[in-house]
Formats: structure tokens, C-alpha cells, sequence
């Protein structure tokens, strides 16, 4: 063992930490190398990889098929709206309460539609979020029904003496940076703590999981509560990058995007999420300039991945990684 | 005190599916540190009061006692937990996808840490209670003779060895009690005197009482020192292994006469 590494290393050099290094470099220099219209759809990508991340906790990790992302999505963009525009809050506070509200409501909606299996699972999340449009529809105090949620201000910033608010979109794209690392910090540390491997274990065999202890029920409810964090904080980025939120925010297309981000970039793998969340937002949001091209784009993308990629994008990157790292 | 008391007692275990009496009033104990057989012809039962025993099928009426403690209609994952009886299944199972050492970690993993919460922490606390249970794999790893394939996915690996990756899984929590359900059924004789000589050492070295579902009669008679013999959903008779190999109605049972 010990006397094959130094052997392999020696073989081919190691450049993923400069190729890290130059990732980083260009992701933070991207508002000043691309056009406004790039750096949007980074935002945008930036602001669905969230969701997705939570939504890969739960298909990927766990191993539980969920539509449900859009709503608690919704529930985010709406809760942190409110708040802002009632009380002009700043938007770390907004942030931290549209997770909390997304997280704590996942609970109740959780407990019944974990009893259920596979299929009929599936079609519970996806009656979440049908409900969750029509109870932003039609609750007109609360969100003003098919009107609206507008007049949410730009980001606002409080800390300490230093109060500053975000209204570029150099601006948004750095805050919504930051947030998206800080939210793949967090994904790491959940996949590689021992929960994480209880995760997988659900994933892989739940009664085998069941028999050795592992409590699973309260697991796949804790993963469901956390997934819908993620989404929730994804939900007020998205309400205050564009200010208005409307009932279209919960809607079906939203949670198949994310989950076509966390498949066809490849489910349980965290480079996986973050390169379908740049690969179908950012192509599609890029592709918005030519409308009839983009749907034929995008659906080129899921053929491919269909025919070539059946575990999606990321077992590739990874392979390409380590071959950069000087394995063979 | 409580060591006169069997470790599990079961009584008046019942069960049906429909109009089937799968389990009809089946009591029986497993004293501390013994090795007790289960046999019986397919479809006697066996399966079914092992999965109400437990906990992965709720009977019907009777109660289970594991250590003194009531557990009956606690929860197959609260069994394995807290009263430390583990079972395994009559189809091998594994985690296909993880390697050997990763299928030991995560079962030890709920004996290891003192909540769910806690296996939330990847702090220095965590770190050291895995690289302890990580110790405790590789000493069953090498006992169950699988250290050259422990890197391997236990998917890639043979039934038999797959079979002594799910046994020593089961000793990973310093089990009191483990149910086996047919622990030989498709496996070369080869890997048959392993798994004999695993329980053993478990029997032996580490304090752990079973009860085996077997139909391999050689090795009911080699390692237990007691059968209880299941038909049609009752028990039939119970005693040395050697007297119930003689016994007609076991015989009958087996030969549908």
C-alpha cells in the first residue's frame, strides 16, 4: 500500500488545488469578465443550486423522491417577502426566517406523506405544491393573490455601524456567491457527518438500515425539515433578486428544474448539484435570447443525459478530477 | 437476581395473515449465553415469530420480555437499539454500494453516539467515536477473514462473504441476543465452518446468546444445545437435538405424514 502512493503521485502531477484556485479566481472576477446578461444567470443558477442542494440531501443521499422543492421554495420567497416589505428587516433576518418558516412547515407536511411509499410519495409532494399555489392565490390579505408580493426591497445589510444595501447586480451575483458556498459548506458537513452515512444507508437498504438501529423514520423527517431549509433560504434570494413574488413561484416546472439539476448532474454527489444547477439554469437563462433554440437546447441536454449519462454529469467530472489530480 | 431469568422470554405469541394462523400461541426462552435452534418445515411459522419478535411485524396477542423489559410493539430499529437484540435476514442483505469497513461503521453508528442529533456533529467528538468504531470494524473484519476485500462495495462481493459481512455487522454493537434467520442457506461449505466458527467465538468470547433458524441439521446438532421444532404455526415439541432428530412427530412434521 504504502509503497504504491508515493509511486502513483510521482507519476503525474497534481493540479486540482491550481485548478481549484483558478476556479474560485474566475468565479469571483465573473461580473467583470462576462456581460450582465451572464452574470444574471449565474445569479439565477446561484439561486436554484440551493433548493437543489437540499432536494439532493433527500433524492440523492436518502433516496426519497420528492416534487415537493417548489413549494417550500414558494413558502421562502413569500415568507421572506412579507417580512421585508412589513418590516423592512434586513436580509440576513429574511433569509434565516424564510428557512425557518419552509423548515417548520415541512414538518406537519411531512409526518403523513413519509408514511407513504415510492409512487404514492411522490404524488403527495407534488399535490404540495399545487396546494401552495392555490393558498397564495386565493389567502388575497396575506399575499395579495394573483396580484402579487411586489415592492420587496434589494438586499439591506445591517452590521454593526455599517448599514449598506445591494442593489447591483454585481452586488446580488457576490451575495448570492457567498450564500451558495456557505450552503455546499453546509451540505458537506451534513453528507460527511454520520448521519450523512445514515442517509445512505436508508438509500441503499431501509429495513437492513431499521435492523441495525438506525431510526428512520425520524431521519428521512429530519432530511425532509432540512431540504426544505435550503429551499426556503433559495426561496428569498429569488424574492429578493427579483422583487416581486407571485402564486407562479409555486409551480411544477420549478421542482422538475431542481430535480433535473440534482439527477442529471448526478444524485449524491455534491460537485453533481452544483454543476447541473450552472449547466440547466445558466444554459437555459442564457438561452432566453434565442426562445426558439432554448427549449430544443434543453432538450438535447436531458437526451444526452438520458442516452449517455444515466448517472448523470458528475461521475464524469469526478473521473476528469482525479485524472487532474495524477491519477490514472 | 435477574440472571435466573431467561434473556428473552416470549409467551403466547400469535399471528395471522387473513385466515391463516401463521404463529398460534408460541411461547419459548432463550436463556443467557445459550445457542438455541429453530426448525421446521417451510411455511411452519419461523420467519413469521421472528419478525414478531422483533419488532419488524406487530403480533397479534403475546408479549415479548428481553432482559426483564417489556418490548412488545417496539420498533425493529428500538429493539436492535436499546435491547440489543439484532436479527438478519433469510436473503442476504447488505449495503450493496458501500465498501465492507463503511457496512460495519454504520452499524455500529447508533451504539456509538447517544442521539440522533449528536450523528448530526462532525466535530472532534464525532471524528474520534468513528475512528473507534472504525477500530472495532477492522477486528471483525479480520475475524470474518475479509481484510484484503474491505475497500470492496459488499455488492461485488460472493453470497457467502456477503452473509459474514452482515453477521459481523450484527456484532458491531456488542449485541446480547441475535436471531438468525437460515445463516446457511446458499453458501459453499466453506464459508459454512467460517460462519459455525464466528458464532462460536461470538457464543464464546463475547458473551452473545442466539437463536438460528437452520435446515442444515449437521450444524443444528453441532452448535446448539437445544431445538425448538415449529409446525403449521405451533411448537411442536422442544428439547436436545439429538432426542428431536429421533422423535417421530418431528419427523411426521417433516414428511407431511
Amino acid at each position: 500500500m504504502s509503497l504504491t502512493q508515493p509511486s502513483e503521485q510521482a507519476r503525474r502531477r497534481d493540479y486540482r488545488v491550481p485548478l481549484g484556485i483558478l476556479l474560485f479566481v474566475v468565479a469571483l472576477a465573473a461580473p467583470f469578465i462576462g456581460s450582465r446578461y451572464v452574470v444574471h444567470s449565474l445569479i439565477i443558477a446561484l439561486v436554484f443550486m440551493l433548493p437543489a442542494h437540499g432536494l439532493n440531501l433527500l433524492v440523492g443521499y436518502t433516496g426519497l423522491l420528492s416534487l415537493a422543492q417548489a413549494a417550500f421554495f414558494g413558502i421562502g420567497a413569500y415568507a421572506a417577502g412579507l417580512l421585508a416589505v412589513a418590516y423592512g428587516t434586513p436580509f440576513y433576518v429574511n433569509a434565516v426566517f424564510a428557512g425557518l418558516v419552509a423548515g417548520a412547515v415541512a414538518l406537519p407536511l411531512g409526518v403523513p406523506a413519509l408514511r407513504l411509499r415510492s409512487t404514492s410519495f411522490v404524488m403527495c409532494t407534488l399535490g404540495f405544491v399545487i396546494i401552495g399555489q392555490a393558498i397564495s392565490k386565493n389567502w388575497i390579505s396575506l399575499t395579495r393573490g394573483d396580484m402579487g408580493l411586489s415592492g420587496i426591497p434589494k438586499p439591506y445589510f445591517e452590521l454593526g455601524p455599517l448599514s449598506f444595501s445591494i442593489s447591483g447586480t454585481t452586488g446580488f451575483y457576490y451575495l448570492a456567491l457567498a450564500i451558495g458556498v456557505l450552503a455546499t459548506l453546509a451540505v458537506w458537513a451534513v453528507v460527511r457527518s454520520p448521519a450523512g452515512r445514515n442517509m445512505v444507508a436508508i438509500r441503499e437498504n431501509e429495513t437492513l438500515a431499521e435492523s441495525l438501529g438506525v431510526p428512520t423514520w425520524h431521519y428521512k423527517l429530519i432530511v425532509f425539515m432540512l431540504s426544505a431549509v435550503f429551499a426556503g433560504v433559495g426561496g428569498s434570494l429569488y424574492a429578493h433578486y427579483l422583487t416581486v413574488v407571485s402564486p407562479l413561484t409555486f409551480q411544477m416546472y420549478y421542482s422538475t428544474t431542481m430535480l433535473i439539476i440534482v439527477l442529471g448532474g448526478g444524485a449524491g454527489m455534491i460537485s453533481g448539484t452544483i454543476f447541473g444547477s450552472l449547466l440547466f439554469v445558466g444554459l437555459t437563462e442564457a438561452l432566453r435570447i434565442t426562445p426558439e433554440l432554448r427549449m430544443i437546447a434543453y432538450g438535447l441536454c436531458l437526451l444526452v443525459l438520458v442516452f449517455w449519462f444515466k448517472r448523470g454529469f458528475a461521475p464524469v467530472i469526478n473521473r476528469v478530477w482525479n485524472a487532474i489530480g495524477g491519477a490514472k | 437476581m435477574t440472571n435466573h431469568l431467561p434473556l428473552l422470554d416470549i409467551r403466547n405469541l400469535s399471528k395471522s395473515y387473513g385466515a391463516v394462523k401463521a404463529v398460534n400461541d408460541v411461547s419459548m426462552h432463550i436463556d443467557r449465553g445459550e445457542i438455541a435452534g429453530l426448525i421446521g418445515p417451510n411455511g411452519s411459522g419461523k420467519s413469521t415469530f421472528f419478525d414478531c419478535s422483533t419488532g419488524l411485524a406487530r403480533p397479534d396477542s403475546g408479549i415479548v420480555v428481553l432482559d426483564g423489559q417489556d418490548i412488545t410493539g417496539w420498533s425493529l430499529n428500538r429493539i436492535a437499539r436499546e435491547g440489543r437484540m439484532l436479527r438478519s435476514f433469510q436473503k442476504t442483505v447488505t449495503f450493496r454500494a458501500l465498501d465492507v469497513e463503511e457496512n460495519l461503521i454504520i452499524a455500529g453508528q447508533m451504539f456509538a453516539f447517544p442521539s440522533i442529533l449528536s450523528t448530526f456533529g462532525v466535530g472532534k467528538r464525532s471524528r474520534q467515536r468513528i475512528s473507534g468504531l472504525r477500530e472495532r470494524a477492522h477486528e471483525l473484519i479480520r475475524m470474518a477473514g475479509l481484510w484484503d476485500v474491505r475497500h470492496q462495495p459488499a455488492g461485488n462481493l460472493s453470497g457467502g462473504q456477503q452473509k459474514l459481512i452482515q453477521f459481523a455487522s450484527m456484532l458491531m454493537p456488542e449485541p446480547k441476543l441475535i436471531l438468525l434467520d437460515e445463516p446457511m442457506a446458499g453458501i459453499n461449505p466453506k464459508i459454512i465452518e467460517r460462519v459455525v466458527e464466528t458464532i462460536l467465538y461470538a457464543n464464546k468470547s463475547l458473551g452473545v446468546s442466539f437463536l438460528v433458524i437452520e435446515h442444515n441439521i449437521d450444524v443444528v446438532t453441532s452448535i446448539c444445545r437445544r431445538v425448538i421444532v415449529l409446525d403449521q404455526g405451533t411448537k411442536l415439541v422442544e428439547g436436545l437435538p439429538q432426542d428431536i432428530i429421533q422423535d417421530q412427530r418431528v419427523r411426521e412434521a417433516y414428511l407431511g405424514g
